[in-house]
Order: C-alpha cells, then sequence, then structure tokens
C-alpha cells in the first residue's frame, strides 16, 4: 500500500470519527464543557495570579519605603524593626499555582532570627478546593484525561462491537491506519484543550517569562495528553465491548489520576517523615547558647574578639577602640549565628526537598504525578522556587542586619552607645541618622533562571517519554492482535 | 389477489373452536411502544397442550406480542391473559407458570451449563437435585462432558439446549419460544422440534413466535399469521398430520404485495 | 426469611464467579486498608513529635528558670510549648492539620507577634493532600460504587439477558434487591472493615465509629441508588457511567469551586501581614514614646498597676517592656479579630456549599467528629490565646513588684493542658 493512500485513510478515519462526535450529542457536549472548564480555570486563575502579584509587589515597596522613612535610631533598632520579603508569583503562575497557596508568601526579616513564610492562604480558605481546584494545571491533569475517554473510550471498541471492523480490514484499509486515524482525530482534541493554555503562555511570556520555558511547558501538557489518547486507544482496542472499554478506563483514571497522587504524598510523608521546623528549633537553641549573645559584650564568649582588637589597634581598652566594640560583637555573633541558622534550614530543606522526591518517583507509576512535577517545576512554583525564596530573603536578612551592623560600628561612638540608658539626652545620643536606612535593597523575587528550571524537569520528562514509549508499543501487540 | 382472499378465508374456516380450557389468551389487545401502535385487538387463543406459532414478518408484532406475554410490555386496552389471570396485575404467579425461550438463549458466558441451569433454578425459588438437573441435560442432549464447560465456548445449538433444560426443569406449564430455531443447523432444527413436541405431548402449552414459515408448520398445531399486528389469519392442522406448508407461505407472501 | 437467605446465598456466590466485581472490591480493600494504615502511622509520628518536643521543652524551660532569677528575664527566655494532639479518630480523618499548626511555642513577648509562625507541613504534599479514610470515603467510594452498580440492569439488557432473567425469576424485586444488597454489603465491609480495624488499635470511641459506620452507609446509600436510579431504563452502560462520573466531578469539583470564589468574593478580610505591620510599628515605636503613653494604653486594660511610676528607675524597666508588647498586642487587636473572624465567617460559609456537595458533607463532618477540622485549628488557636493571658496574669503581680522574685512561685506557673 503506498503512503499516499495511508495518509488519505488515516485522515478520512480522523475526518469520521469527528463526524462520529458531532452526531453523538454526548461528544460534543462533553467537549464544550471541557473547554469551557479549561478556559475558565485559565482566565479566573489569570486574574487571581495577576492580583496576588500586584498586591505582594506594592506590599515589598511599602515595605521598603517604611523602613527607608524611619527616624533617627540607634541601629540595632532597625535591627529589631526588621524589613520583609514577599514572593512574588511567578508569571507562568497563572497556569499552575503549585504551592503558592499552601506555604506563606511573605517572611518578616529581623536579626538573630529566621522567622517563617506567614499567611498561607489556604489558612484562610474556606476548605472547599480540597478535593481540587479552578486552576488550570488541575483542569487539564484530572479533568482533561477523564474528557478524553468520554469522548473517545469507543473509538476501537465500537468497531469491534458493531463488527465494522473487519469489515474495515477488509476493504484493505490496515489496522494501524485506523488507529492512526482515531489517534489523529483524538489528538485534534488534545490540540483544542492547549489552544486556551497556549494563549496563556503567550501572555506569561509577556510578563518576563522565559519562551523556552513557555514552550517546555506546553510541550510537557502535550505529551501528557498524549499520553492520555494513547491510554484511551490502547483500551479501546483491548477490549470488544463499549462498556467494558468503558469500564476499565474509568478506572484506569480512578487510580491514576485521584488515588496515585495521593498515594503519592502519603507515602512520602510516611516513608521520610519531615521534624518540623519546631523540633529542629531546639538543636539549633541548643547550638546557639555555645555562641554567646550578641546584646551581651561581656560575654565570654567574645572575649577572644575583644583580645584581637585590643591588640590590633594596640590599646587597653574597649572604650579606646576607634570603632564601636558593642557593634563589632552584634556583627560577628549575627555572623557566627547565621551560619548556624543557615546549616540547620539547609538541611530541613534538602530533608523537604528527599520528601517531595519520594513523591516524585510515583510519576513512573503515573502520568500524572509526572506532570504534576513536571508543571510545578517549569512554572517556578514548586517546593524548588519556594525553598529559593527563603536562601534569597535570608540573604536579604543578613545583607541589611549586617549593614546595620556596619553603621554600628562605624558611626556610633561606644561611649555613647553604653551610656544610652541614662536619662534622656543620653538616650537621643545614641542614635545615627535615617540616611543610613537608604542602604535597604530593593528586593524583587524572582523564579530560578530557565536553564535552571528545564534541567530539573528532566526526570520527569522522561517519564512521560517512558509512558508514551511502553503505550506505543502497547497499541501495537494489540494492533497485531485484532489483526 | 382474490385467491389468497379465499385461502385465507378457508384458513379461517379450517379452524375449528378448542372446547378445551385457554391457557394462553389475547383479548382485543392493544399495545403502543413509544407513540406507535403496535398490536391491533389481537385476538386468539392456546388451548392447554397445544403447540401455537404466531408467523409474521419482521415488524409485525411477534416480539411485542410475546413480550406482552411475558409483562414487559402494558397494554393499552384490551387483556393478555395466562391461565385466567391478566399478566400485569398478576405479573409473579403468571411467571411462575411461565418459561421463555429468548431467540438467543443468553445466559451467563463465564458460568458453566450446570451453574447457569442452578443459579436460574434458584433465581426461581425452584430446588432441584443435581441428579434431576442431569435428566434435564440428557433429554436435551447435552453431553456430559460439556455440562461442566463455561457457557462461552459453546455453539449456539448447545446454549439453546442448556436454556430448554432450565425450562424443563421448571416445569412450567406454559413455554413462550422467540425465534427458537433461527442461527440452528438443520440437524440442531430436527432435535428441537422433537424436543417442542415432546414437550406438548406431556401436556406442556406452547407459544411461539417464528419468521419461519417451514418451521412452523413441522411442529405447530396452529399458526396465526400476524401482518401490521393484527391477525390475518389461523391455521390449524389436520388430525395427526401437518398444515400444508404451501397455503400458509402464499398467504405469508402476500404481506409484499399488500 | 429463609427465602431471602437463599437469594443472598445465590447471589452472594455469583457475585465470586464475576471477576471484575472481585478486582473492584479488593481495590476497595486495599485503598482502605492503605489509608487506616497510613493515617495510623501519620497520628502515631504527630505523637512521638508531641512527647519529644514535651520532653525538650521541659529541658530547655528548666534551663532558662535556673539561669535567670528575676521575673523579667526569666519571661523573656522561657517558651513554653502548646500542643494540640491528634485524637483517636484522627487516623481517619487527617483533616486540616497539615495546613494549620498543631504545635507551637510562645512566650511572653506580643502575642500577635509569633501566633502566625506556622510550623507547616510540605507544602507541595499538602498541595495534593494525603489519602485518608474520608478521602477514599468520600472521593474514592462513589467512584468504585458508580463502576459496580451503574451497568447492574444495563449489562443485563445490553447482553438480552435481561427479559429472561426477570421472566425466570420468582420477584425481580428480588433479584435485583439480592443483587444490589450482596454487592453493597460486600463494598461496606470491604470499606469499612479497616477502619473498623483501624479504629480498634487507635481505641477510638465507640459512638465515633458507629456515628462515622452510620454517614458512611447512608453516603453510600446516596450513591447507589444514584446509580440504580440512573442505570433503571437506559441499556447503555457507558452513558449512564458517563452521566453518574459528571455528578461525581459536580460534586466533587465543580459546586465546591464555585462556592469557594462566591465565599472568597464575598467575605472581606484584613491582610494577614498588616496585622503584623501594625503589631510591629506599635511595638517599635514604643521604644521612642514617653513611657506614660505606653502605661496610659496599658492601664486601659490593667488599672490594677496604676502605681507603676513608684517602681520606675532610671534604667530599662522589664514592667515597661512587656507593657508595650501588650500594647503592640492591643493595637492590632481589632485587625486580628477580623482577621480571625473572616476565618470563621468562610469556614462557616462553607457549610452551605457543602449541603450541595455530598463529597464534603461527609468530610466536613467527619473531620468534626475527629476534630481535625479548621475549626478545631481555630479553637487550637484560642487555647495558644487563653495561655498566653494566663502568662501574662501570672508574671504582672511579679514584675510590678519591688520585692524580690520568689522562684517557687515558678511551681504554679500556668501550663499549657
Amino acid at each position: 500500500m503506498s503512503v499516499g493512500m495511508t495518509t488519505n485513510a488515516v485522515f478520512s478515519v480522523a475526518k469520521d470519527e469527528w463526524r462520529y462526535w458531532v452526531r453523538s450529542k454526548i461528544a460534543v457536549s462533553v467537549l464544550i464543557i471541557g473547554l469551557l472548564l479549561t478556559i475558565s480555570s485559565v482566565i479566573v486563575t489569570l486574574a487571581n495570579m495577576h492580583e496576588l502579584s500586584h498586591q505582594r509587589s506594592s506590599m515589598q515597596n511599602n515595605a521598603e519605603e517604611t523602613f527607608v522613612d524611619q527616624p533617627d535610631r540607634h541601629p540595632h533598632r532597625m535591627v529589631h524593626y526588621g524589613h520583609y520579603a514577599f514572593r512574588v508569583p511567578s508569571p507562568l503562575s497563572i497556569l499552575d499555582p503549585g504551592v503558592d497557596a499552601y506555604t506563606g508568601n511573605s517572611i518578616f526579616l529581623e536579626g538573630h532570627r529566621q522567622n517563617s513564610a506567614m499567611f498561607a492562604d489556604q489558612k484562610q480558605g474556606t476548605g472547599l478546593t480540597s478535593l481540587g481546584s479552578l486552576s488550570p494545571a488541575f483542569v487539564v491533569q484530572v479533568l482533561a484525561p477523564l474528557l478524553l475517554i468520554l469522548i473517545a473510550y469507543s473509538s476501537m471498541s465500537r468497531e469491534k462491537e458493531s463488527q465494522t471492523l473487519s469489515f474495515i480490514l477488509s476493504q484493505g484499509t490496515s489496522i494501524y491506519a485506523l488507529i492512526l486515524g482515531k489517534g489523529l482525530a483524538l489528538l485534534s482534541v488534545v490540540g483544542l484543550i492547549l489552544v486556551p493554555l497556549a494563549i496563556a503562555g503567550m501572555y506569561a511570556v509577556t510578563q518576563g517569562e522565559s519562551g523556552i520555558v513557555v514552550v517546555g511547558f506546553l510541550l510537557a501538557y502535550f505529551f501528557y495528553l498524549l499520553v492520555w489518547a494513547l491510554i484511551v486507544l490502547l483500551f479501546s482496542s483491548l477490549f470488544s465491548k463499549n462498556s467494558e472499554s468503558f469500564t476499565a478506563l474509568a478506572f484506569v483514571w480512578i487510580l491514576l489520576c485521584i488515588a496515585m497522587p495521593r498515594i503519592a504524598s502519603t507515602t512520602a510523608a510516611t516513608v521520610s517523615p519531615s521534624s518540623g521546623k519546631l523540633e529542629t528549633d531546639f538543636a539549633v537553641l541548643a547550638e546557639l547558647r555555645t555562641l554567646g549573645d550578641g546584646h551581651n559584650a561581656n560575654d565570654p564568649a567574645f572575649a577572644k574578639l575583644k583580645a584581637s582588637l585590643l591588640e590590633k589597634y594596640n590599646v587597653d581598652k574597649v572604650e579606646d577602640l576607634p570603632v564601636n566594640f558593642r557593634g563589632m560583637v552584634a556583627s560577628a555573633s549575627e555572623e557566627e549565628l547565621t551560619h548556624v541558622l543557615n546549616r540547620f534550614a539547609e538541611q530541613s530543606m534538602q530533608d523537604e526537598l528527599a520528601q517531595t522526591q519520594i513523591s516524585r518517583y510515583f510519576g513512573w507509576l503515573s502520568p500524572m504525578v509526572a506532570i504534576r512535577s513536571l508543571s510545578m517545576i517549569s512554572a517556578g512554583s514548586s517546593i524548588e522556587t519556594h525553598h529559593r525564596f527563603l536562601r534569597e530573603a535570608e540573604e536579604l536578612r543578613y545583607s541589611f542586619v549586617q549593614s546595620l551592623n556596619k553603621v554600628h560600628v562605624e558611626q556610633l561612638s561606644y561611649i555613647d552607645d553604653i551610656n544610652r540608658s541614662k536619662g534622656e539626652e543620653a538616650w537621643k545620643k545614641a542614635r545615627v541618622s535615617a540616611d543610613n536606612w537608604q542602604m535597604i535593597q530593593d528586593f524583587t523575587f524572582e523564579t530560578d533562571a530557565a536553564e535552571t528550571r528545564l534541567n530539573r524537569s528532566i526526570p520527569s520528562f522522561l517519564q512521560l517519554a517512558l509512558w508514551l514509549g511502553i503505550l506505543a508499543f502497547g497499541i501495537r501487540l494489540a494492533g497485531r492482535q485484532s489483526l | 389477489m382474490d385467491v389468497y382472499v379465499i385461502l385465507l378465508h378457508q384458513g379461517l374456516s379450517v379452524t375449528k373452536n378448542n372446547n378445551s380450557k385457554a391457557l394462553i389468551e389475547a383479548r382485543d389487545l392493544c399495545v403502543d411502544i413509544k407513540d406507535a401502535t403496535i398490536l391491533k385487538n389481537l385476538n386468539f387463543k392456546v388451548a392447554a397442550g397445544e403447540i401455537y406459532a404466531l408467523l409474521g414478518g419482521n415488524g409485525a408484532g411477534k416480539s411485542t406480542t410475546l413480550k406482552t406475554f411475558l409483562g414487559f410490555n402494558k397494554p393499552v386496552s384490551g387483556n393478555a391473559v395466562i391461565d385466567g389471570q391478566e399478566v400485569t396485575s398478576a405479573l409473579d404467579s403468571v411467571r411462575s407458570k411461565t418459561a421463555y425461550l429468548p431467540e438467543s438463549a443468553t445466559l451467563y458466558p463465564h458460568l458453566t451449563a450446570r451453574e447457569n441451569v442452578s443459579y436460574f433454578l434458584s433465581l426461581a425459588d425452584i430446588k432441584k437435585t443435581d441428579a434431576e438437573i442431569d435428566t434435564a441435560f440428557e433429554k436435551v442432549a447435552l453431553q456430559a462432558n460439556a455440562r461442566e464447560r463455561q457457557l462461552q465456548t459453546y455453539s449456539k445449538g448447545m446454549r439453546q439446549k442448556t436454556a430448554i433444560a432450565l425450562a424443563l426443569l421448571r416445569e412450567a406449564p406454559i413455554f413462550f419460544l422467540d425465534e427458537p430455531t433461527s442461527g440452528l443447523d438443520p440437524v440442531a432444527i430436527d432435535e428441537f422440534n422433537q424436543l417442542v413436541s415432546d414437550l406438548a405431548a406431556n401436556g406442556a402449552t406452547i407459544l411461539m413466535v417464528t419468521h419461519d414459515v417451514y418451521g412452523a408448520c413441522q411442529v405447530a398445531d396452529r399458526i396465526g399469521l400476524l401482518r401490521d399486528g393484527e391477525l390475518v389469519g389461523e391455521y390449524e392442522a389436520p388430525e395427526g398430520g401437518r398444515i400444508d406448508t404451501e397455503q400458509v407461505h402464499i398467504a405469508f407472501a402476500q404481506r409484499q404485495t399488500a | 426469611m429463609m427465602y431471602s437467605i437463599a437469594q443472598i446465598k445465590r447471589e452472594w456466590q455469583f457475585m465470586l464467579s464475576q471477576r471484575y466485581v472481585l478486582a473492584l472490591l479488593l481495590c476497595g480493600l486495599l485503598v482502605s486498608v492503605f489509608s487506616v494504615v497510613t493515617g495510623i502511622s501519620e497520628v502515631n509520628q504527630q505523637r512521638a513529635t508531641i512527647e519529644r518536643l514535651k520532653a525538650a521543652d521541659e529541658i530547655d524551660r528548666a534551663e532558662a528558670q535556673e539561669k535567670y532569677d528575676d521575673p523579667g528575664s526569666l519571661a523573656y527566655y522561657t517558651f513554653h510549648l502548646t500542643y494540640a494532639s491528634p485524637s483517636n479518630l484522627a487516623f481517619a480523618a487527617l483533616g486540616e492539620r497539615d495546613i494549620y499548626p498543631w504545635k507551637h511555642r510562645v512566650r511572653m513577648l506580643a502575642l500577635e507577634g509569633q501566633i502566625y509562625e506556622s510550623d507547616a507541613q510540605n507544602p507541595e504534599l499538602a498541595q495534593i493532600g494525603k489519602i485518608d479514610f474520608v478521602f477514599v470515603i468520600s472521593a474514592l467510594s462513589p467512584l468504585i460504587i458508580i463502576l459496580l452498580f451503574h451497568d447492574l440492569v444495563a449489562s443485563e439488557r445490553n447482553n438480552g439477558r435481561y427479559d429472561f432473567i426477570v421472566s425466570t425469576a420468582k420477584s425481580s424485586f428480588a433479584l435485583w434487591g439480592a443483587r444490589s444488597a450482596v454487592r453493597f454489603i460486600s463494598l461496606y465491609v470491604c470499606f469499612m472493615l479497616p477502619f473498623v480495624v483501624g479504629a480498634v488499635i487507635s481505641d477510638t470511641a465507640f459512638i465515633d465509629v458507629l456515628l462515622v459506620s452510620f454517614m458512611c452507609f447512608a453516603y453510600f446509600i446516596f450513591w447507589t441508588l444514584l446509580s440504580l436510579w440512573f442505570g433503571r431504563h437506559s441499556s447503555s452502560a457507558p452513558k449512564i457511567a458517563s452521566s453518574l462520573i459528571g455528578i461525581w466531578v459536580l460534586f466533587a469539583f465543580v459546586l465546591p469551586i464555585l462556592g469557594d470564589i462566591a465565599i472568597n468574593k464575598h467575605i472581606e478580610s484584613p491582610d494577614g501581614g498588616d496585622i503584623l505591620l501594625v503589631q510591629r510599628e506599635a511595638v517599635n515605636d514604643a521604644w521612642d514614646l514617653s513611657i506614660d503613653t505606653t502605661m496610659a494604653s496599658f492601664l486601659a486594660e490593667h488599672p490594677e498597676y496604676d502605681y507603676y511610676e513608684e517602681l520606675q528607675s532610671g534604667g530599662f524597666n522589664w514592667w515597661w517592656y512587656y507593657a508595650f508588647q501588650q500594647v503592640g498586642d492591643q493595637t492590632a487587636g481589632s485587625l486580628s479579630v477580623q482577621y480571625r473572624h473572616a476565618s470563621v465567617a468562610k469556614y462557616e460559609s462553607a457549610k452551605y456549599v457543602s449541603w450541595l456537595s455530598p463529597p464534603l458533607l461527609l468530610q466536613r463532618s467527619m473531620t468534626r467528629i475527629a476534630d481535625t477540622d479548621a475549626k478545631a485549628a481555630f479553637e487550637y488557636e484560642n487555647q495558644i490565646r487563653e495561655f498566653h493571658k494566663a502568662l501574662r496574669m501570672f508574671y504582672y503581680p511579679e514584675l510590678f513588684s519591688s520585692d524580690t522574685f520568689d522562684k517557687n512561685k515558678l511551681e504554679s506557673m500556668p501550663q499549657f493542658k
């Protein structure tokens, strides 16, 4: 058979399949409902994330302005006055908000402490979206496969049930041309579902998202829906009764899309329980006690610092030092303390990542788990990006605290400093100019670089590729059986 | 045209009123299905021990008649009466007296013949021993080695036999057969006809619907010719003989020209 | 009676011959076992964590109490663990405990600055949710019920057996009744047995087990009747199942999501960050304000300490420090109340939406009984607030006193729970 003929056959099969869908009202109404759901989820989420993005950027600016507007003060007061970091959602969050609502999105930054991110939106939620939310990610990951099943469960089994299959085959059409044609028709449905996503993706590009990431993101969803199209074709070819094909597909959907993701998260939490911040805090505290209190320059822990400074400047008393010794202590202790805090923070992030990794392994068992990770990673709404936010916020915290400590060291005299509690006048004297607050950095949280995200998403791409490979092989076998 | 009319009248005239009790009776039966009138004032009687064949082409209303007697259709007017009881008003009692053999005996393919028979007997709340079941299988000539095989391995004839065995075991006095011989090979048809005759000889009352003129004439004591939901003729076999196939065939064929 | 038993027995044997029914039942059993086992393990982990925290907290506090002698430093350096233990039914309904914190350490500083700290679980796992027993029942069991019951009649129709079976059966009601009953009971047992075993292991109150069993029973009945009702006429099993799954999607996703959007549009809430901001400004500004200004606000709540001027010394005063901490809370108080009211109002409004969605109604009811819902989290927050108040009541008389602190009084310091 010539290639041309096969191509013609494939196209006419696809055309016929569409005609069948149009005539059977169920397929068309399912398709329309599915598209409406996808479009409305895109619009709602886009509006939502856009607002959040604006809100958080303006709060970030606000925080910076209030910091700068503070009056003349003792620099250490500003260390405790603190600052804020807000996590502005990534542009692609309009398609997959990921963990955004489940983590706090603002951190209060102050000296000597690493606060956790506070005010996760979910905590003020209605609890109604526990089964699913109206995000394009959820709609396409969970509902689109169901839509493909409802439309095409009978694509091959119908031909067997009504015994048209042998008739078609007896006319010289190859079984593969038939399957390919049905697949092509299904692919056009996949394309339709992806249109709203592609448009939103282009919008994300205008918001500063990398084009490659958006293409990768859309490609991932295309692969995912292709996996489902193949699953539908495979099961429809395996069964000779529509009802059996439907039941089997519905069961597969329940297993892969509804049960498996939660089995994955539960397994991860059970196999690798995380200790939680409160518990690590004890360990942190124990270690910090060995460092000495940075507020107390007489703490024996700073004797060494004192000795080396006295020697360096060749003086006998700290009062004679050209620098403010209390500021030096504050700076040195902040450095040591941050070192410890970061070590523990890093450890708990690694633990959390390892836990997440376990749940991601389930992508080999369920394409839904694979696309879920892939989608969040690409969109920059995964746990890695949140960790990046935590690290950047910590960097910001450390830099502003140390800048203030530097002001403390250089601009405030030690004598004024230690006498600060001796009456109103002394209290006023122990201050530095508000001009120093200008040193606060502009903070804009940006998602990981495109390359980083693409690299992270490779395992999930491989998972989807494996699914595609196995399914293609399975369909070949099923096709051979039907001959 | 006239010839057929004459034949028809002859047919009607040869029908003699049986005096024995009518076990199956259609009285001015009218049935609609989805606003379409299928049966129009249908009247016929089947006496105890009689084999009555309703003969008709596609869409004549044969299956509708049968389903009405089985209680699946509710008459618009008139009555379907079995053993003196209106079908729809005494459904359970009527069903316990009847055995139904559908066109393709659709028992459970994943069960063996014996399992199927026991299952359905239990449905009908009838208790039979294994020996009794074997006797029934022997009557229908279902080979012993086949009885423990799943039905999905059976030929159509064997499935039919299983269904008849079940009907026998139910000891129902009344049988409804729906196109019982369609799809069977000639040998199987002969076997089947013999079985039906034996049943009647043992006192069973049988109503069968078929489009097979030849088959009907082979076994039936009487034939009712159904056309567009109306009974257009009845034929009776002479004492000890068969109904004249040719005569019925001509009347049947008239459908095409009418 | 004998007749019904015979019917049930026959259908039981018949069911045993249907492999796909058995496969579905087995899946139900497995997933239920999985949820109960992991649920128990999760609850045990939470309990063990609380025990470890309690021990560490005890040691930490003892150290602080050893090290300091004045009430100001003691109040500053001693932390207090608060926690909400999982109930004996929590294994079946883990609820919102992965979103709301169930452990906190607080001290005498401004509470509004501490209480929003959350020791949350892995957000990526929380986002997809756990597979607890409530999820298995509310979300998965309807799907299994649909698969088992939608074609009860349709498959017989489809295979041309319907007329034959019905005309053979002595009573068709007994046939369909027995067939449904056998499937229903088997399914119910498969789903509930692991729960009951789990409940025995977890020492759950009998009345709770009874209540949950009853609710699940009613829920199963609802979905079974719905499936049978939809399947009563049609002979196309896929069409019936499509409609039923469509209804499930409507109940589980569409209606709740619409309700969520409506509620969030309707109920205004202050931004959480603002509470913190207001509180922080108040506390920080206090350093620059005169003591009298701060104390005026403080005395509005605690007029009994109007003698503070007698205690005033030139340097730093702990009572002043804690007074402005409290004033910080007072300043942020109305925002905080609004915030909490909005949370409660949202959760309460969701009740009306859940009446439209059986899966969510079941989830709400069961997490309520298990005390793992948002309401339980709100109650826990109130307990923390009460405890913090009690701490203040304990320390204030000591702080506003010129007498030397008698450390034996620490014995009578309020304890959480």
